[in-house]
């Protein structure tokens, strides 16, 4: 009977010294958190009722945020097909390419993407720019693999009945590969761009655009009425694009299962 | 041989005929907003000297940043908000799973009530919930830790209610059959079809979270974010290089740590 | 070392060889000649090697050995060893179907029989222009030689198998090759639609020859001009499409046949 408790006591020794060390390290305070109570309703009286003449003002930033992570997403997703292309089996016989695409892939998922848009704002500047670049990016690492899968899985038999009566490999792409991988394509795209959307909204706060930055300020102005007005946006913002997304999810989805 | 009905040739001929309206709408879309987040190619041009005079203030990686320890501590803070707030998330996870699963839970309005409340939280984005927490408890690694508990729990709360509700009844059944309490049931067929892939999940989200302690420090979270991000904006661009590669070096290894843990669950699993 | 005078021989198969990939030997030594207006039905036992006797033909597998020569238009040309722009040029000469559906599910019938002309266009057109009106109208007519007009507008993956095989064909009649390589097209079809099937298969032989790989030797029988048998490695029997017992042992061993 020990034997089974065995493991679970080894678990928890480790784990033990890992939780201690660890709350020291985060400077886990206890009584912070009490403290904070009556600090938490306070702010949350001060924020309301929000600053509702402030949202003419915050249009502008929230179309930017939408729009950052619908041009990065698009970029990338364009890019993503072509690496999906170089990356899959059953496009090309050049075994050397396609293995140093996946790796190449494998390396850039594991950039985080902080580290992307800090690097792009180094070098163009603040601004919407290096944010959509590092969108991009960071699509590019999962799109990447997900469409080079994707492309990898479809019925390989149209593929190689084109080839076999003297087709193009860009006429294969075109007419035998396009027509069954768009509809994964287009889906891996819509989820990557929910993802991107809240992004996005962090991008702000690192100068790259968008209404995180709105936020922040507000807060740090202690304006905290503007600031709920901002996370009202964001909130709406959040959930509109999500709920697009779905919907056109679905209605591809749905479309397939259909016909 | 004559045709007794017009040739539809518009849908098969030019492709652009069928796409056209869909696509130019894209198109549009993209270059109205490329323009407006005056995304011009005038950008792109002056970007690519300015690259490398950048990548070569960055060569060689200065390590003597390290020297202080201060770095290292915030590295190692970042480490242990993910950690932690992994931890107590999946702890929470564990609980709302439970709670909110609708074949286990003890009554419809608390599971409703739950996966309601997990789904809330989910769609919140975490920048709101760090800069409130900021507001309430100060800046520093605790605010960020409670945020990726609660990011945490939103998500694997989900995946868990729904994983239990999932699960393949027979063995319940015949469980039950045997005489089995509720609780005897829920330890010996519904536990352990569902504890695999949960522990999966979690060491997936400790990835995710791993990287989003850095965003978190950007925010005022703790960590070494803040401090990338200060040397990137100090053009220390040689300190920015030191500290990006030792954080890529630690989130690469903790990744390979939690994937070899990954295969190993997954792995009984099949053997199951 | 031209080809068979006299009567026009389209595909020459000359001594080829094929190890499979552990090293062992799966054909060696194959030749014959293939004349406009055959239709050759190719038997054997499964795994001997006719699918990818086929596929040498085409240059879908590359052959170790030999050489196989096609001459639909006066002009010999070698197709092993060929590659690229040339390979290409040869190939949209010859048409093949395969056991199974060739067809792009999610396009429409009619575009999925315009597919058989994409060797002839150039890319750049195919790409960004499509097929002209009268590709269109041709492409009709092709399928209204295998009776299936009526269904050009439908998606390809609502028809049933037999139907789908009638539109690889009219995708064939639609590309004009000289020879039409056709892989078990019948096999996973009920007897009735393998009759269709084949009925609208035979008739293209006056305007080409086909090889096609059966697993029945009653079919072989009924709508071959000729016969192959493979067995062990080697062609051992060629000749006419109805096989005496004897010569079925030859090709499958032991058992009773004629019961297929």
């Amino acid at each position: 009977m020990m034997k089974r408790y065995k493991n679970l006591l080894l678990f928890s020794g480790i784990l033990s010294p890992l939780i201690v060390g660890s709350s020291l390290l985060c400077r886990v305070d206890l009584m912070a958190l009490v403290r904070g109570i009556p600090r938490a309703t306070e702010l949350i009286i001060r924020m309301f009722p929000p600053a509702w003449g402030t949202f003419p003002d915050l249009v502008r930033p929230a179309l930017e945020t939408v729009q950052i992570a619908f041009v990065g997403t698009a970029i990338g997703a364009f890019v993503s097909f072509l690496i999906g292309l170089m990356a899959a089996h059953n496009i090309h016989s050049r075994r050397l390419l396609r293995q140093t695409t996946r790796t190449l892939l494998s390396a850039e998922r594991a950039l985080p993407d902080l580290i992307v848009v800090l690097f792009f704002v180094a070098i163009v500047g603040l601004g919407p720019f290096p944010g959509v670049m590092a969108l991009a990016l960071g699509s590019i690492g999962m799109l990447g693999k997900l469409f080079a899968d994707s492309i990898e899985e479809v019925d390989p038999k149209p593929l190689e009945s084109m080839a076999a009566i003297g087709a193009t490999k860009v006429q294969m792409i075109r007419y035998a590969l396009l027509p069954q991988v768009i509809p994964a394509l287009i889906a891996h795209t819509l989820y990557r761009f929910e993802v991107n959307i809240r992004m996005s909204v962090f991008l702000g706060v690192v100068g790259a655009g968008g209404i995180g930055y709105n936020l922040v300020t507000a807060l740090r102005l202690l304006k905290y009425q503007e600031a709920m007005a901002v996370i009202i946006t964001i909130l709406i913002l959040v959930t509109l694009c999500e709920k697009l997304s779905e919907i056109s999810r679905k209605a591809i989805i749905g479309n397939e299962l259909l016909k | 041989m004559a045709m007794n009905h017009p040739i539809e040739t518009k849908i098969y001929k030019r492709w652009f005929e069928s796409y056209l309206f869909p696509s130019s709408l894209f198109m549009l879309a993209l270059i109205g907003s490329m323009i407006q987040l005056n995304m011009s190619p005038k950008l792109f041009w002056e970007g690519i000297p300015h690259f490398f005079s950048l990548v070569s203030e960055m060569i060689p990686p200065n390590w003597e940043v390290f020297s202080k320890g201060k770095i290292l501590w915030s590295i190692l803070e970042t480490l242990a908000m993910a950690f932690l707030g992994t931890l107590i998330g999946c702890t929470g996870a564990l609980l709302c799973g439970l709670l909110g699963a609708n074949n286990l839970t003890p009554s419809k309005l608390i599971g409703e009530t739950v996966k309601r409340a997990l789904a809330a939280e989910r769609s919140v984005p975490p920048l709101i919930y760090v800069l409130l927490l900021i507001v309430v408890i100060g800046l520093g690694p605790f605010a960020g830790m409670i945020v990726i508990a609660l990011g945490t729990t939103g998500m694997l709360g989900k995946l868990f209610a729904e994983a239990i509700e999932n699960v393949d009844p027979k063995p319940l059944e015949s469980l039950e059959s045997t005489g089995a309490t509720k609780l005897q049931i829920i330890r010996y067929a519904l536990l352990p079809q569902v504890i695999p892939s949960f522990i999966a999940n979690t060491l997936y989200r400790f990835d995710i979270n791993l990287r989003f302690a850095l965003f978190l420090g950007v925010v005022g979270g703790g960590g070494i974010g803040v401090d990338l991000q200060m040397a990137m904006s100090l053009f220390r661009y040689a300190d920015a290089l030191a500290i990006t590669m030792v954080t890529l070096a630690v989130i690469w290894s903790a990744e390979r740590i939690s994937d070899y843990f990954r295969k190993r669950v997954i792995g009984q699993e099949v053997l199951q | 070392m031209g080809l068979k005078g006299g009567s026009q021989a389209m595909l020459a198969i000359r001594n080829i060889s094929k190890k499979l990939p552990d090293g062992r030997l799966l054909f060696k030594d194959i030749s014959f000649e293939v004349k406009k207006g055959e239709f050759i039905g190719v038997l054997g036992e499964s795994g001997v090697g006719k699918t990818v006797l086929l596929r040498c033909i085409n240059g879908l597998t590359k052959p170790d050995v030999g050489e196989v020569v096609l001459n639909g238009d006066g002009e010999p040309q070698r197709i092993n060893g060929k590659k690229g722009k040339e390979l290409r040029a040869i190939r949209r000469k010859i048409g093949m179907i395969f056991q199974g559906s060739i067809l792009v599910k999610r396009l429409s019938v009619l575009e999925n029989v315009l597919l058989g002309k994409l060797g002839w266009i150039s890319t750049a057109r195919s790409v960004f222009y499509g097929f002209t009106d009268e590709e269109v109208s041709e492409a009709l007519q092709s399928l209204n030689r295998v009776g299936i007009q009526s269904l050009a507008h439908r998606r390809a993956e609502t028809l049933s198998g037999g139907e789908m095989q009638r539109v690889a064909i009219a995708r064939t009649i639609f590309q004009k090759p000289h020879l039409l390589l056709a892989d078990e097209p019948v096999s996973n079809l009920d007897p009735k639609n393998t009759e269709i099937v084949l009925d609208f298969l035979k008739p293209l032989t006056q305007d080409m020859a086909i090889i096609g790989v059966f697993h029945s030797p009653n079919l072989v029988a009924q709508y071959c001009t000729r016969a192959i048998g493979m067995k062990n490695g080697a062609i051992v029997y060629d000749g006419s499409p109805h096989l005496s017992e004897e010569d079925l042992r030859a090709i499958y061993g032991g058992g009773n046949f004629y019961s297929s």
